[in-house]
């Protein structure tokens, strides 16, 4: 309901469509395309003509584009969730000391340590305020931070983008890793043969050679890697398709619900699913 | 702040007590080491304390710390940790948990009586926020007030440790391994860390955010969803995982063996993977516990309380290993970072090739979640098959990898020249101030 108005009072935020944006109207299971060597699955693939017919009818690009925008954010929630600490918000308050200590939790000893202890911050809200102090000086701490890295950070942070499409622009920019290369120090490669000095190994042409002190000293020195930054990257767009499965016993989700979207993989599980577990009465 | 006194050696000088605090999200490691002792320092010397206030329904109680061992029902235990995402967030609770554990311990052996004649090192996760490290060097200083302090980086004490690996020759105390990267798969998050001679190269860190708490939620839902509510039950989930998960080495072969097949073609289970857990009441059965699965009609009996006393369980199968398969394959729950693998694959990248061989032939794999069977074996193959035959891969699991990075900072402070050269004291705190500290911690200053 919100995404109509939203779209249109904020255009930069992107309503993205999603690679497999396949969704039907509502009657029959789908088999996903991967493994078609699998004999059990063999007979399924009949519906393939049918399925051409149906699909894409009774939806319309925007329905569509929706619904993908709402399966990413229910995966990052998901996400969330499971990286959470505590499943439940819980407010424990803590125990007065016994004996010693410096009188109740929160008192300080100087106007410091007061300042801390009764700081209700959360991680978030540290990452949130160096982001924004990296965003507007370039520096942190008075640290010359990687311009890379900050520019990197978009990228990084825009996880609502389908798979497809973040692979295409970080391809773009220069690699698939969102942390500065380390030409951005001033470094030279260690390929080209018989630059350095001191190493023994460069006589081979397959062996690259060892850097030199000076590139390690570089290499130590180099400023840490902003929270965002360090995070690792998704993989090369040749990867593999994200595998699914069941989820009502756990194997390979072979089926989709045409309904929800949830993957099953036999008949009874999909009964199950039906039953129990479909979150859409009508699709 | 003056900055001529920069090269001053600490005025006060090294103590001969130094406690290793290294303060994880799930649980502290900490202990004392001594200053030139002859041995090495004994694993038994390092305590390990739950680092959360937890808050029990069902007692109306609240356990700090160590109390939690005395619980005796951990049915919907709710905690609250100090360290959020691997970074110390909540001074308010830690400084409670530290309290009862290092100043009115009593007799638990880490008492610190004197904090002004104790050296300390505390770990940090990698790239924190600046804000966080200032807290941090304040409270130690100001608060606790302990005369000398190292603020480091958690895989850097690693490679202090001893080599995991056989064959390699003994180091001295406080010598840090010479190249070696170190997969800390920790409670919040996994971090790859190359490091040079015990120094972090920052620009090549990789950090992928699934760690034993994402498999334990996992497991915690796709019981709850399928089979039992355990939503609010972390404590009995966390149980599971470490008692029945496992890494599978071949996960399709795996998948198969435990499928029961559609309704027109069942197939055998094989039942040498699926494990009925029976889940504690905290009444009869204390901690819960694996037993092999019995598919007998008796046992559906047994139950539903039907001719003997009613027991719950959870049958487990392909639950097993998929959770874990989460470190390997984070696209599984549309994670869309790359695995382990090619997160330690993304820190080589960021470093010259000529470097590469020194690294594989010393990943060294700490943290929790790795103590799950057959973690070390996937890892060196999948590493393997990624790499040119012409790398040497070793892939090694200290004694005990959650204590191995306080093994390190033990060893580090036996040794005297090496302590001196890291730590800052009290009075160089008060007069340089904190961004000097947090300049030198950096390694910024006094090379």
């Amino acid at each position: 309901m919100a995404e109509g108005p939203l779209r249109f009072r904020t255009p930069h935020i992107e309503e993205i469509p999603t690679t497999h944006s396949r969704h039907q109207p509502g009657f029959a299971w789908v088999t996903v395309k991967k493994d078609a060597a699998d004999p059990s699955k063999a007979a399924f693939e009949v519906a393939g003509k049918k399925r051409a017919r149906t699909t894409g009818l009774g939806q319309t690009e925007a329905q569509r584009e929706a619904l993908s925008a709402r399966q990413q954010r229910e995966i990052e929630r998901r996400i969330r969730d499971l990286n959470s600490d505590n499943a439940r918000d819980v407010n424990i308050p803590i125990p007065k000391q016994t004996s010693g200590g410096s009188g109740g939790a929160k008192a300080g000893k100087t106007s410091n340590t007061k300042k801390i202890l009764s700081s209700g911050k959360e991680f978030k809200h540290y990452l949130d305020d160096e982001e924004a102090e990296l965003a507007r000086t370039g520096k942190i701490d008075g640290l010359e931070r990687d311009p890379d890295a900050a520019v990197a950070q978009p990228v990084q942070r825009a996880t609502k983008m389908p798979i497809a499409r973040r692979i295409q622009r970080e391809q773009s920019s220069m690699s698939g890793s969102p942390g500065p290369a380390t030409l951005a120090h001033g470094l030279t490669l260690p390929f080209e043969p018989g630059a350095g000095t001191g190493d023994e190994e460069h006589d081979f042409d397959a062996v690259p050679r060892l850097p030199t002190m000076e590139e390690m000293q570089a290499l130590v020195d180099a400023p840490p890697l902003t929270y965002n930054a360090a995070r690792s990257a998704p993989g090369p767009a040749s990867a593999p398709p994200a595998r699914v499965f069941c989820q009502t016993c756990g194997y390979w989700g072979r089926f989709k619900c045409l309904k929800c979207g949830e993957r099953t993989c036999s008949v009874e599980c999909e009964a199950v699913h039906v039953a129990d577990r479909c979150l859409k009465f009508y699709a | 702040m003056p900055r001529q006194k920069q090269s001053k050696p600490p005025a006060a000088g090294l103590a001969t007590k130094t406690l290793i605090l290294d303060n994880g999200a799930h649980t502290i490691k900490a202990g004392y080491s001594l200053l030139n002792a002859t041995s090495p320092p004994s694993l038994d010397n390092c305590h390990v304390i739950p680092n959360t206030i937890a808050r029990s329904q069902r007692d109306k109680r609240t356990y700090v710390g160590s109390e939690l061992d005395e619980c005796q029902d951990f049915g919907e235990l709710a905690f609250k940790r100090p360290v959020e995402k691997g970074f110390l967030v909540n001074w308010e609770s830690e400084k409670a948990i530290w309290e009862h554990e290092f100043f009115n311990a009593g007799n638990t052996g880490l008492q610190c009586e004197a904090p002004e004649e104790t050296n300390l090192i505390l770990t940090e996760a990698l790239s924190a926020p600046i804000a966080l490290q200032r807290h941090c060097d304040e409270m130690v200083f100001e608060e606790f007030g302990f005369g000398n302090y190292w603020r480091a980086v958690a895989p850097s004490l690693s490679a202090y440790g001893a080599s995991p690996f056989k064959g390699d020759a003994e180091r001295p105390m406080g010598t840090p391994m010479e190249c070696a990267i170190v997969v800390d798969v920790g409670y919040s998050h996994t971090t790859t860390t190359p490091l040079f001679q015990g120094k972090p190269l920052h620009s090549a860190c990789r950090r992928l955010e699934i760690g034993g708490k994402t498999l334990t939620n996992q497991l915690k839902d796709l019981v709850s969803m399928r089979q039992f509510e355990l939503r609010k039950e972390d404590w009995m989930a966390n149980q599971i995982k470490e008692d029945v998960c496992f890494v599978s080495q071949n996960f399709e072969q795996d998948l198969e063996r435990v499928w029961k097949g559609g309704s027109k073609d069942p197939r055998v289970v094989d039942h040498s993977i699926v494990v009925d857990y029976v889940l504690p009441d905290y009444e009869s059965i204390k901690r819960g516990f694996a037993r092999p699965h019995d598919p007998s009609f008796n046992a559906r009996k047994r139950q539903l309380g039907i001719g003997g006393p009613r027991e719950d369980l959870v049958v487990l199968a392909n639950e097993r290993f998929t959770v874990p398969e989460l470190v390997f394959t984070p696209s599984d729950i549309g994670m869309q970072s790359e695995g382990l693998v090619g997160t330690i694959l993304q820190s080589l990248e960021a470093l010259p090739k000529g470097l590469w061989q020194a690294f594989l032939a010393n990943v060294v794999v700490v943290g929790g979640t790795s103590r799950l069977p057959g973690f070390v074996e996937r890892l060196e193959a999948d590493l393997r098959t990624k790499l040119p035959e012409e790398y040497a891969v070793r892939v090694g699991l200290p004694e005990d990898p959650v204590k191995h990075a306080w093994t390190g900072g033990a060893r580090l402070a036996q040794n005297e020249e090496a302590m001196k050269q890291l730590v800052v004291s009290k009075q160089e705190y008060m007069e340089n101030g904190d961004v000097w500290v947090r300049r030198k911690f950096a390694g910024k200053l006094g090379r």
